[in-house]
């Protein structure tokens, strides 16, 4: 059964517990970091580093608010990353896990730049292509032995659930008919469905949200129409081959047996 | 606390001013964001947008250092609306639980009459003569008026004349609304740069506690505390919550938000210099003897209505010598009274007075101060004026240090800028093994006094903390032994101490049994005291804290809930131990008879969850939390229930002080004070009961270091008798404009040695910073993320700044005043290093704690 | 008849044409890997990656070489596969007969390169621009360039592929597999083909061939060489 995380942004109060907590689970390292005028660090996603808190100061007519907001793999149900991938590394699991098998992974990147999301990161060097992918897994083997995320678990307002994915949207749409006014859910419809559901009171761009995230058309492009192209072109062109060489061998056969 | 964490999930209106909660107390936090969940509102005052303010229904900006002026002004703005709409107020509350009805000496003279001061100051010693700051005695006639002040006059009755309609000038509530006509709106606005508007949402809001049924909380952590006025500033919050109905209610009180997992219990402990277990008074050197002391410290009473609970402080104390000096305390020997070091009266003990002794010499003996144990602590970034405590540091012969890391008092002597060849202290660094690395109790800022289990062994030689205290007070008291000339040799050697050999593992069990208490003689012998009430003052008990009495009980003692579910909630080693209990069913405190079945409503109490002090009662001056009939005001969260005259007559919470409800003759609902109604007039009554040392009521000074020339509401600017050090380090707004302040981050912890050395921790917040203002920026051309240096008379720091729209500039009606804020967290040893905040506070203490000012005083800042 | 040969391709130009078409085919199959699903489990763990880069650096610096060792020789060719004119129409409407075993003698004469392979050397030019442009950016522009623009990068280097490597198998089956092409294979081996199979394909080049050896008969140190068997 497909499973998803619900946070909860008007309940986060940045703590950062889950940064620290998903660091902690998956024995990440953790990055030299410099202050650079925002408590946000470090400063991206990284391979060693697959969930951050995004710090935002908005100001208009309503006054000031301090959003935070919860940057990690949205574990599409569309997933961009899953379509791309060569050797099928990163795939899907029963619960809506994209998960990334790095035993299988070439390091191509494809994923990192098919995400809506900019979630994906490459370890190693650009330049001679020896790398892995790395970003959320959804604490894959924490979730196969019927526990909750890591994240989840540490977390201390309560800005995250975990469960059933029918159960959090229903969660989350409690929620949001209780907030009422600008509150929303963004997740239950985006790419099919994400598995990180947001609640949030805020407008999404105020979040750097994608409103209408979609998988790039070349992504579609690609895989759904130039693939296939590409095994007829060259199917075509091996068979008309194959059919020259019968042809031509027979009929030069004839003209020699003829002379 | 008065109440707990979970309660704060029944408020109505949370109010978190000088705190903030979803940074400093993450995990509690959640609590807040139940309430809110449930429909409170939560309000949220503090000089910056904090973490908690993001998730606030209502902000409110204030400058640092002027809550008083803030919580005045809602004073004022209640009692004009209690005035006006009476109906919307618990005037019941107000008339019978609070002192608003009880006349004052007609002698008393307040800030309104003097011009900022109260009656009595003493110019030349900064120092108030307290005798007119007093009640007027019952027993008064005209032309004969006695104050209720002990000892008392000839014909005094212990008790104040009552005008219960609150319109005799001289009643604490008329003298209240006095105090507070001048704290207008605008001159709250004046004052703090609180816009009026927001000011007066602030107060329409959070006066909608004010009605009967609604519960409104004040949460407040060491914003408040950490001020010259510090002690003033809560008693605000006292006088307000009052007024408002809201103390011993569900979802009400006052919360000390602690900022340590166990600092509640350390207070309870009394690591403090004023104090002893279980709150008792510090006997000093005029107590000649055991009874001198007791006459000294015992709150009396005439009032029949007053349980005047401290009138019990002679079986504490005596308990108390019992537990610590056993056999050689006796009744003929007064208890062993006259072993207990005694302190010159009035002499401070207090932190700054520490350092600055250390750096000059004890100003009465003459001596210096040899040396130093810094257990778990690191003053070296933790003292205000950080410098002058190392160059106290460096007076020192010898320091010890017991810490987990590395701390920057371990190695002050080589820290950058300074040769280590000139300093001669000799340092000794004993690890020490982390909270979770062994067991024992800790108690959280609801008085919950919880064990812990050992969870990991703990690195190459650490150890715990109590195993190092044994081996010291053994090999302390061998010495005693060796030396016949030693002073105080026998105290010394009388002391009980039998924990465990040295070297040994020492069960903190015995310790905690022995705060509990035993009887020592009779047929009980040897048998654990269940309840304080049980203590007595003819040495038959003994207690190492009366406050905790009750919390580890002999099997027999249990009671019938307990014995019906023994073997779910007493672990085989703790059989007993309350503090171990987990019981997370909701029954309130069915020992009482208060099981779901009987009727009792679950408001979350968690009775045998734990066990809480005192008497294991959740929520403290419960009695308040009902009328005059024993009902609860809120009968949607009822605290107690009155339920006839029948034995276990109150249902739901441990009542405070038991009996019957008080039209049936009970008493009055708030027992820790001898007048047994809540203080809106902290009245001197020459017990230890003494009133503050600045006002019996909270009148706003401006800081020591303050950005404007005068204090807007009387030509008294600062608080007249605070506690001040070095007199030629203020500094002053010509020079120094801007106001700082210091606080904390969630990402880091205190003085930094925990998380500095952690890289996930470290990564998150790599560096020290300093927050400011968008406008300030602009006005001293700092970019964010520049490297700026901020300074002042004590010294100067470098940090990077973090330009923010959540700091904006007070105006102050016409009046402009930048605040810049710093987390103090930072120092020059550990993976994170960075400056000390604490290099820029203040040696300037509150009156009544000296306690630093760490929140509000003056600095430059220029870009690097 | 005389058994005597005709040197058709250079030494320097077999290996160009060997180490450029060895980089292509690692190219081509390394690239198929992350290409077809059903052979990925290759390219697990990214080895295949590391070669594909290897091959692409050969790729790139075999026809730097050659045109800085042969600029001559390289703008002659690059001229010569841009040059179409009647002829080719002629064998493009003699190609189909020829090829599928028809009478040679249909096919009018050809010069050394003929349509066909112009056809092939032209495409070939277009796919390697394509492939190295495209890859060049995948490889050291991924982290400036948008998600948009990668993936099209990726999508010209695919559609390169298609078309290249559907040339490419052509090429390969004219070259060493089509039953006419008997000597192909070997010229480009060897350097050589024999007098007839230059008349057969090549018939206007052997006629200039021949004319020079004619010439050089007489002249010691001419240019043309035969070798009798």
């Amino acid at each position: 059964m497909a499973k998803a995380i619900m946070y909860d942004a008007t309940k986060c109060t940045a703590c950062r517990g889950c940064q620290a907590a998903c660091k902690q689970w998956n024995e990440l390292e953790a990055e030299e970091t410099k202050n650079t005028g925002s408590y946000e660090n470090p400063a991206d996603l990284s391979y060693r580093t697959w969930l951050k808190m995004r710090f935002t100061e908005v100001e208009n007519g309503n006054g000031l608010a301090w959003l935070f907001t919860r940057r990690a793999c949205m574990h599409c149900t569309d997933a961009g990353c899953v379509q791309v991938c060569p050797t099928k590394a990163v795939n899907k699991t029963d619960s809506g896990i994209v998960y990334i098998d790095r035993e299988k992974c070439t390091g191509c990147g494809y994923c990192v730049e098919a995400c809506p999301f900019d979630v994906p990161r490459l370890d190693g060097s650009r330049v001679t292509g020896k790398a892995k992918m790395f970003k959320c897994i959804l604490c894959k083997d924490r979730v196969d032995n019927g526990h909750e995320p890591a994240c989840v678990k540490t977390c201390p307002p309560g800005a995250l659930d975990f469960g059933e994915r029918e159960d959090m949207v229903a969660k989350s749409e409690a929620r949001v008919a209780e907030l009422g006014d600008d509150a929303l859910l963004y997740g239950d419809k985006e790419l099919d469905g994400l598995h990180v559901l947001y609640v949030v009171n805020h407008p999404l761009k105020d979040h750097k949200l994608p409103v209408n995230p979609e998988v790039s058309p070349a992504v579609t492009l690609w895989q759904d129409i130039l693939k296939p192209v590409g095994y007829g072109v060259v199917g075509i062109v091996a068979g008309g081959l194959l059919l020259n060489y019968m042809v031509a061998r027979a009929r030069m056969v004839k003209a020699k047996e003829g002379k | 606390m008065t109440n707990h964490w979970t309660d704060v999930a029944n408020s109505d209106y949370i109010m978190v001013i000088a705190g903030n909660p979803a940074e400093n107390h993450p995990a509690a936090y959640g609590h807040i964001t139940d309430a809110i969940e449930r429909g409170a509102k939560l309000i949220v005052v503090d000089p910056r947008f904090t973490r908690s303010a993001s998730k606030a229904h209502l902000y409110c900006p204030i400058r640092s250092g002027t809550d008083v002026a803030f919580i005045g002004g809602l004073i004022k703005y209640v009692i004009d609306d209690m005035e006006a709409n009476p109906g919307n107020y618990n005037m019941t509350y107000v008339t019978e639980y609070t002192n608003a009805a009880f006349l004052v000496h007609p002698d008393y003279k307040g800030p309104p009459d003097l011009d900022g001061l109260f009656a009595g100051y003493d110019e030349a010693n900064r120092t108030y003569g307290k005798s007119k700051w007093t009640y007027l005695d019952a027993g008064s006639t005209e032309g004969n008026i006695i104050p209720v002040l002990y000892p008392l006059a000839e014909g005094g009755k212990g008790v104040a004349k009552k005008d219960k309609t609150l319109k005799d000038p001289n009643c604490v509530f008329q003298i209240l609304k006095r105090q507070y006509a001048r704290y207008t709106p605008e001159m709250v606005n004046k004052i703090s740069g609180a816009p009026v508007e927001k000011f007066l949402e602030v107060a329409q809001t959070f006066a909608k506690s004010g009605a009967v049924g609604k519960a409104g909380n004040i949460l407040y952590a060491m914003g408040a505390t950490h001020h010259t006025n510090g002690a003033q500033i809560i008693r605000s919050y006292g006088i307000l919550q009052l007024l408002l109905g809201n103390v011993g209610v569900s979802g009400g009180g006052i919360q000390a938000m602690r900022g340590e997992s166990n600092v509640q219990g350390s207070t309870d402990q009394a690591l403090l210099s004023h104090i002893i277990p279980g709150y008792l008074n510090v006997p000093v050197h005029t107590d000649a003897t055991l009874q001198k002391y007791i006459d000294r410290v015992t709150p009396k009473t005439g009032d029949p209505l007053s349980l005047n609970w401290w009138k019990n402080t002679p079986k504490y104390i005596t308990s108390l010598l019992k537990a610590w000096y056993g056999g050689a305390a006796t009744a003929s020997n007064d208890f062993a009274f006259h072993y207990m070091p005694k302190p010159k009266s009035g002499k401070n003990h207090t932190h700054i007075a520490l350092f600055e002794a250390m750096e000059k010499g004890d100003e009465d003996k003459k001596e210096k101060v040899k040396g130093l144990m810094c257990w778990g602590q690191n003053p070296a970034v933790g003292s205000p004026n950080a410098n002058q405590t190392l160059r106290a540091l460096e007076t020192l012969d010898w320091l010890v240090c017991v810490d987990m890391w590395e701390t920057e008092t371990s190695v002050f002597w080589k820290r950058p800028g300074v040769d280590p060849t000139t300093i001669d202290t000799e340092v000794f660094q004993l690890p020490a093994l982390g909270s979770y690395e062994k067991e024992g109790t800790v108690s959280n800022s609801g008085r919950w006094v919880q064990w812990r289990y050992k969870c990991a062994d703990g690195p190459g030689d650490a150890r715990a903390d109590l195993e190092m205290l044994n081996d010291l007070m053994l090999k302390v008291k061998k010495l005693y032994d060796d030396d016949a000339a030693a002073p105080n040799r026998d105290g010394i050697l009388s002391l009980t101490w039998d924990y465990a050999a040295e070297g040994e593992h020492v069960d903190p069990r015995k310790v905690l049994k022995e705060v509990n208490g035993y009887y020592v003689t009779g047929e009980k012998a040897g048998q654990l005291v269940n309840g304080f009430a049980n203590l007595a003052d003819n040495g038959s008990t003994s207690c190492g804290n009366w406050v905790y009495c009750g919390c580890y009980v002999d099997e027999a003692s249990l009671d019938a809930f307990e014995n019906a579910n023994k073997a779910a909630m007493f672990p085989p080693d703790n059989m007993g131990n309350r503090t171990a209990r987990r019981w997370t069913a909701d029954v309130g405190n069915a020992g009482f008879g208060s099981k779901p079945e009987d009727g009792y409503k679950p408001i979350g109490l968690y009775n045998y969850y734990a066990w809480c002090w005192p008497a294991n009662r959740r929520i403290v001056y419960n009695r308040a939390s009902v009328d005059l009939n024993g009902q609860p005001w809120d009968t949607e969260h009822p605290v107690i229930t009155w339920f006839g005259d029948a034995a276990g007559a109150w249902k739901g919470d441990v009542s405070d002080g038991g009996g019957k409800a008080m039209v049936h003759g009970g008493h009055a609902p708030f027992i820790m004070r001898s007048e047994g109604v809540g203080c809106l007039f902290a009245p001197n009554l020459g017990t230890r009961e003494a009133s503050l040392a600045d006002g019996p009521l909270p009148e706003h000074y401006e800081p020591w270091e303050s950005p404007l020339d005068a204090n807007p509401l009387s030509a008294t600017k600062n608080d007249p008798v605070i506690k001040i050090w070095r007199p030629e380090e203020q500094s002053t707004p010509d020079e120094y404009p801007i106001v700082a302040s210091t606080y904390r981050v969630v990402e880091h912890w205190q003085a930094g040695q925990m998380t500095r050395n952690s890289s996930w921790l470290v990564e998150q917040m790599p560096e020290m910073f300093i927050e400011m203002s968008e406008e300030l920026a602009a006005e001293k051309e700092i970019k964010n993320g520049d490297k700026v240096v901020v300074w002042n008379t004590r010294g100067e720091i470098t940090a990077v700044a973090l330009v923010t729209k959540r700091f904006k500039p007070f105006q102050m009606n016409g009046t402009t005043v930048h605040q810049i804020g710093m987390p103090w967290h930072w120092g020059y040893s550990g993976l994170s290093t960075g400056d000390s905040a604490n290099v820029l506070t203040p040696s300037v203490g509150d009156p009544n704690t000296t306690i630093p000012e760490y929140k509000a005083f003056l600095c430059n800042i220029r870009r690097a | 008849m005389t058994h005597h040969e005709v040197e058709k391709y250079s030494a320097g130009a077999r290996w160009f044409h060997w180490t450029i078409t060895a980089a292509a085919l690692v190219l081509a199959i390394t690239g198929l890997f992350l290409y077809v699903p059903a052979f990925s489990s290759v390219a697990e763990g990214g080895a295949t990656r590391i070669v594909h880069r290897i091959a692409a650096v050969i790729f790139i610096l075999a026809p730097l070489l050659f045109f800085l060792m042969k600029p001559g020789r390289s703008f002659h060719f690059i001229k010569e596969i841009f040059s179409w004119g009647k002829d080719d129409l002629a064998w493009l409407k003699a190609a189909p007969d020829y090829y599928f075993g028809g009478d040679e003698k249909k096919m009018p004469p050809q010069p050394d390169m003929n349509t066909g392979q112009k056809l092939w050397a032209v495409v070939a030019f277009f796919s390697a621009l394509g492939f190295i442009f495209t890859g060049i950016f995948m490889w050291f522009l991924k982290d400036t360039l948008s998600a948009g623009v990668f993936d099209w990068m990726v999508i010209i280097h695919d559609l390169c592929f298609i078309v290249g490597g559907a040339m490419l198998l052509v090429h390969l089956y004219l070259g060493a597999i089509h039953p006419r092409m008997t000597e192909s294979l070997k010229s480009m081996v060897k350097g050589k083909v024999s007098a007839e199979y230059a008349q057969s394909h090549h018939g206007k080049w052997y006629k200039e061939v021949a004319a020079r050896e004619a010439a050089a008969k007489g002249t010691p140190g001419g240019q043309g060489k035969q070798q009798a068997h």
